[in-house]
């Protein structure tokens, strides 16, 4: 992950801000940075948005495809992440140092979005056992500026949201083989349930302190962190520690805690957003990657 | 000012795409008409004066249709009186995607320009533009569009209305939602009918209408136009338990309507079903195995006469719906003689598609930068095949090969992929490569393996060899050929005993010598089966160094051969059959005309002459006897062309004549070829290779009798001797000709003779020579049984050894069943190269007005021979684009009426013969009635000048 070389004096500046509740960028502990949501952004996708967290932009898009169901789970479809680290977002990205962030990266974005509870996977299936959709996920760092879990996880609940998939229906024939027909309207199209789509929330131990939504700096200061993933009912699905470093379990506990109470709190007004955006419909100004 | 336009597509895979397309808006798009000073076009389409007289409008004023009026009432729209029409983009678009043809009629329009049709691209037009609505389908959306865009004209010519008196748009619409919707924003709108029959001064217009509310037309492309094809498994059931039949499809080469199933029964009965119609035909392609189901008798059909030719070339699938029912009621009303009918089916299912790639060329579709061509096969029993390709361009007018990948149920036609390219149609190369794919004759060079076992040069005979066989090099042997023949595989002589009986030897080249059992040239040979001669090109079945030269029995050279030599008097009575493998030194190679001079120049005395003259005398006694058997003399016309030593184009054709050497060579082999049947068919009678010409059925003769008849002239068929005689007595009075007309008519109700395994069969008898064995002996260079033959008589007089599958019956069938195949197709090849080069020929002639004679009569044609140039060809008298004239068939004579005059068989007619090249495709020759004259059916004789213009046909 892109590191910055943080002084010494630089680091006790910072740690003594936190430990005072007051980041060097003026927030609290547990406040985000200014998030940007545009959705819609890529025509050729059927799903698609882009989120700014504070310095670091996150692209997402959304390919629907017909696949072949699982054959452990015939009656459901299923996403499929590709990250991208490009070399725009930080040098070290260059060649392919972006490689092994963009695994680990899709990675746990598997474990944290594939999965009946969060996604409705049987909604996706077409026919049980031949035909069902895949979501071709494929998010694009643009910029790194810290917490890309977090900044990934809203773009792809945003982008899940606005996801058009064409409805089809099944024709079979006399002899019993099946063929796809397509409907030839273009509004004619299914929209996925993100209700229970959770959004990651990453903490980091920074002092006796758990902050979120960490710049690079206060992550150099950072002694290890912590992803959460949580519905907006604060259910957590899923955590994991990332990087070097020990957590004793009490702080895993407050961290956990602490994760949740963010999460849900990050839920509400991102839903309303994007119900709002999606309610102005054709009149929308779309900003795009120019504005 | 841009857009986007969004759609979702199925992918060839199955998968879904979703495409989105830039669109552009212009604000510079102009309206088209004279009066606009607004608009800065530089030649305005639209008149100012715009009035047709109209009850309904009496103001002056533009039209605009929508898509199902173009669609439907092209052919009125095309009329002269229909003017100043503005064509929106959204109709234009549709129109093409809905019926090529009349798309491109519709770009024709556009093109003239007294028609004042104006293109106004809309969909471009910053103020036209619409976008899609939710909930709206494509149909409402383009009504929409067309209203936005009449909404915009009437609003933007008021505004240029000052000077002239009140110029409006007319929108024109069959669709009662939209005409409401229209009306509702306050538009001009009328149905399409309402405003035709308004138009005063032009009441024939309204009889043009087409039907409207024809739901049919709404079809699309995804309509089912042919029946499920079943499941195997069902077939399978089917069949066991009887309700199926299976069988190899065979389509018709006149009729693309109709096909038989030939049905192979228990032995000897095997049935043909009938099959009629699109539906019925169901997908099934020429030698496909099929399941069939018999339809109950009631609908049975009799094979209909007329000569349907699937010419759709430009229409979409949608439009020939239509024309085809046509056609196919057509087929049935020929239905009614009952006894004609016969067993009719339908297919329910494919069991083997027998699908190779086809030869033909491409018919470029009338959409330009569409990649779906419809490509017609050269041989007219293959259906058009459609495919895509982008480099149609290029493929215009070259042969190309193609092969069917699939049948949809909803397409008209079968879906393929190019292959390759064959060179440039018309090339000679192009098409005698075409010829020779078309009727799958292998024609590569001989492969290195084949050539290893040839033997090594210098050649010559070897003691041991000379040994084991009868010298008889000093007998004077001759050989009689035609002229230019370098295969030459008998020799014959003929010399006095000192019994005073007569010796007489036929001398055939020892092929089977040099061609082992087995290995690589035998099995080369074997599928080959025989040499092809095409005209001025002939295909080997053994390498060169054995036809052309070491087996070919050329003067004054020692040759290796297989005698057979007879004992006779004078009477031709064999005395004495012997049979041995000799050396021969032929003394001279003679052609036909050479071997005639010899015979009939009295002061030739040498021993050649007189070797000739004594053959000639026995073979004449032999043909007596052998026609007092009951032996048939039938006729064909041959033709020969006259080459061009250089261009090698034809520059003369005449009909082969006959001499009496050609009967005299011809006898002695029918002789050896008896002979040596009845000694290896004595020697092993279950495996001899013979050839046998089953008797035809008598329902054969039925045309023949007929056209006999028609003549008061009797024809017996009864027995090959009844027919060979009453064929002799047939002649009538001041129609020299006629005999041979019956004759020609005769060989063609005969069956095709063939090869096969004495010991598979119990019938042996050779109809046409009136023997009762017959197998194939004399040409073993050209004919691989004839190698099969002298391995089986070589075995029988111990001359050489045999081998397992000499003595093999299923082998020796299974060889049969091949030679048969190629030997019928080189048939089929040569008849085709015959029919190129006489194309040739009258390319390079012009037209020609010939006398020729009615040889058959079909429903709608009569099909005339030219006797000059042995050509026959089909005069038509219907014409799909035109009214024909007043046909009536009567199946009896059979006989046709056209207008006044009635055709029979045998009438003598003047044609004029040209070649249309306009179908580059299919070049044919064409034949055109000159006399009798027959008003709107017959032509005007042309001018015989070969460069004169050529005068627009009827047909």
């Amino acid at each position: 992950m892109a590191t910055v070389k943080v002084s010494e004096a630089e680091k006790v500046y910072i740690l003594h801000g936190i430990r005072d509740d007051l980041r060097v960028d003026g927030r609290g502990c547990e406040d985000y940075r200014h998030v940007e949501i545009e959705t819609d952004v890529v025509s050729n996708t059927d799903g698609s948005a882009k989120v700014t967290l504070g310095d670091t932009a996150v692209l997402v898009g959304i390919k629907a495809d017909i696949g072949k169901p699982r054959p452990m789970v015939p009656n459901e479809g299923y996403l499929e992440f590709f990250v991208d680290c490009s070399a725009n977002a930080t040098p070290e990205f260059e060649g392919r140092g972006g490689e092994e962030l963009g695994t680990e990266l899709s990675n746990t974005l598997y474990k944290v979005f594939n999965n009946k509870h969060s996604v409705d996977l049987k909604s996706l299936c077409i026919s049980a056992g031949e035909h069902c959709w895949v979501l071709y996920v494929d998010v694009l760092l643009l910029q790194c500026d810290g917490n890309l879990y977090d900044a990934i996880s809203v773009a792809i609940k945003a982008a899940l949201f606005n996801t058009k998939i064409p409805k089809v229906h099944i024709s079979a024939d006399e002899e019993g083989a099946k063929e796809i027909e397509l409907s030839d309207d273009p509004y004619d199209c299914m929209r996925l349930d993100v209700e229970n789509v959770p959004c990651i929330v990453t903490l980091c131990k920074v002092g006796h302190r758990h902050v979120v939504d960490v710049t690079l700096q206060e992550k150099a200061c950072s002694v290890a962190s912590l992803i959460i993933s949580v519905t907006h009912t604060g259910t957590v699905t899923c955590t994991r520690k990332l990087g070097g470093g020990s957590l004793d379990p009490e702080s895993i506990f407050e961290m956990t805690e602490a994760g949740k109470r963010v999460g849900k709190a990050l839920h509400a007004p991102l839903m309303k957003l994007l119900r709002q955006e999606e309610s102005l419909g054709k009149t929308r100004q779309k900003v795009g990657f120019l504005g | 000012m841009l857009k986007s336009k969004t759609f979702v597509k199925k992918t060839r895979a199955g998968g879904v795409m979703k495409i989105v397309r830039e669109h552009y808006l212009r604000d510079d798009i102009w309206c088209g008409s004279e009066i606009c000073a607004e608009c800065k076009q530089e030649s305005a389409v639209l008149q100012t004066d715009a009035s047709i007289e109209s009850d309904l409008c009496s103001y002056p004023h533009y039209v605009i249709p929508d898509t199902n009026v173009v669609l439907h009432q092209i052919d009125v729209l095309e009329d002269p009186v229909i003017r100043n029409v503005i064509i929106l983009q959204t109709v234009l678009q549709e129109v093409r995607h809905r019926s090529a043809p009349v798309y491109k009629r519709l770009k024709d329009i556009i093109h003239e320009q007294e028609k004042h049709f104006y293109t106004f691209t809309n969909e471009h037009h910053r103020e036209t533009f619409i976008e899609r609505e939710p909930g709206e389908s494509a149909n409402d959306s383009n009504d929409r569009a067309i209203r936005v865009a009449a909404k915009w004209y009437s609003q933007h010519l008021k505004k240029a209305e000052s000077e002239a008196d009140g110029l409006k748009v007319v929108l024109l619409t069959n669709d009662q939602g939209n005409k409401q919707k229209a009306e509702e924003s306050g538009l001009l709108v009328y149905r399409f009918e309402e405003y035709i029959k308004s138009l005063l001064g032009n009441p024939e217009l309204v009889d043009r209408l087409a039907l409207s509310n024809d739901d049919k037309h709404d079809i699309t492309s995804s309509k089912v136009l042919f029946p499920e094809h079943l499941h195997l498994s069902r077939i399978q059931a089917g069949i066991k338990s009887g309700t199926f039949l299976q069988g190899t499809f065979r389509a018709s080469r006149d009729n693309y309507l109709e096909a038989t199933v030939f049905v192979q029964g228990e032995g000897e009965d095997s049935t043909e079903v009938l099959i009629q119609g699109l539906q019925n035909l169901n997908r099934a392609v020429y030698q496909d195995l099929v399941a069939v189901q018999l339809l109950p008798r009631s609908q049975w059909v009799a094979p209909s006469s007329v000569v349907l030719q699937d010419e759709g070339a430009a229409k979409d699938d949608n439009e020939e719906d239509k024309e085809e029912e046509d056609e196919e009621k057509s087929l049935r009303i020929s239905a009614a003689a009952e006894a004609a009918r016969k067993p009719t089916g339908q297919i329910v299912g494919i069991i083997k598609r027998n699908w190779r790639p086809f030869c033909g060329m491409l018919n470029l579709s009338q959409i330009k930068e569409s990649t779906r061509h419809l490509f017609t096969p050269a041989d007219r029993r293959i259906p058009r095949i459609r495919i895509e390709t982008r480099q149609a361009s290029t493929l215009a007018g070259q042969r190309i090969m193609v092969a069917i990948d699939g049948w949809p149920k909803h397409s008209r036609y079968p879906n393929g992929h190019f292959v390759r390219s064959l060179g440039n149609a018309g090339d000679k190369e192009t098409e005698q490569e075409v010829l020779l794919l078309e009727h799958d004759i292998p024609h590569q060079a001989f492969s290195q393996a084949v050539l290893s076992f040839l033997p090594k040069m210098p050649w010559a005979i070897t003691p041991e060899d000379m040994g084991r066989r009868e010298d008889l090099r000093l007998l004077t042997v001759c050989s009689v050929d035609p002229p230019g023949c370098t295969d030459i595989d008998d020799a014959l002589h003929c010399r006095e005993l000192d019994n005073g009986n007569l010796e007489v030897g036929v001398h055939i080249a020892d092929v089977s010598h040099f061609i082992r059992p087995g290995n690589a040239m035998d099995k080369e040979a074997a599928s080959r089966g025989t040499t092809v001669y095409l005209c001025g090109k002939r295909i080997d079945m053994v390498p060169e160094l054995l036809s052309s030269n070491l087996c070919s029995l050329r003067s004054n050279v020692e040759r290796l051969a297989f005698s057979c030599i007879w004992e006779m008097n004078h009477k031709a009575e064999i005395i004495k059959t012997r049979f041995t493998k000799s050396v021969i030194k032929s003394k001279a190679s003679l052609t036909y005309a050479e071997a005639q001079m010899m015979i009939d120049d009295s002061t030739k005395n040498d021993d050649i002459t007189k070797s000739l003259r004594g053959l000639n005398k026995l073979a004449k006694v032999l043909k007596r006897k052998r026609i007092e058997k009951g032996a048939l003399t039938l006729s064909s016309l041959e033709v020969r062309f006259h080459i061009d030593s250089e261009t090698h184009d034809p520059i003369d054709l005449q009909t082969k004549e006959l001499m009496e050497t050609n009967s005299m060579v011809e006898e002695f082999m029918l002789l050896a070829n008896i002979s040596v049947a009845r000694k290896i068919y004595d020697e092993f009678p279950d495996c001899a290779m013979l050839r046998k010409h089953p008797a035809p059925p008598p329902s054969n003769y039925d045309i023949l009798l007929k056209a006999a008849k028609s003549k008061d002239v009797e024809i017996h068929t009864d027995s090959a001797k009844a027919l060979a005689d009453s064929l002799d007595v047939a002649r009538v009075d001041g129609f020299p000709y006629f005999n041979t007309l019956l004759r020609i008519l005769a060989t063609r109700c005969m069956m095709q003779a063939v090869y096969f395994c004495s010991g598979m069969d119990s019938d042996f008898h050779h109809y046409g020579l009136a023997s009762a064995i017959y197998t194939h002996f004399t040409s073993p260079i050209r004919r691989y049984a004839d190698i099969i033959v002298h391995r089986l008589l070589a075995v029988a007089i111990a001359a050489d050894s045999t081998y397992p599958d000499l003595m093999d019956k299923q082998k020796q069938s299974a060889l049969s069943i091949n030679l048969n195949y190629r030997h019928k197709m080189s048939q089929y090849a040569q008849r085709a190269s015959v029919a190129f080069h006489t194309q040739l020929f009258f390319k390079s002639r012009g037209i020609l007005n010939e006398e020729g004679f009615v040889l058959f009569v079909r429903k709608n044609a009569i099909i005339v021979l030219i006797p000059k140039f042995g050509l026959e060809g089909t005069v038509f008298f219907d014409a799909k684009d035109k009214a024909g004239p007043n046909l009536h068939f009567d199946e009896e004579g059979p006989t046709l009426k056209v207008e006044q005059h009635t055709f029979h068989i045998f009438d003598m007619v003047k044609v004029t013969i040209s070649l249309d090249a306009s179908n580059i495709q299919h070049q044919k020759i064409r034949m055109s009635l000159i006399e009798p004259v027959i008003s709107g059916v017959s032509v005007p004789a042309p001018d015989v000048e070969p460069l004169a213009k050529k005068p627009k046909l009827d047909r």
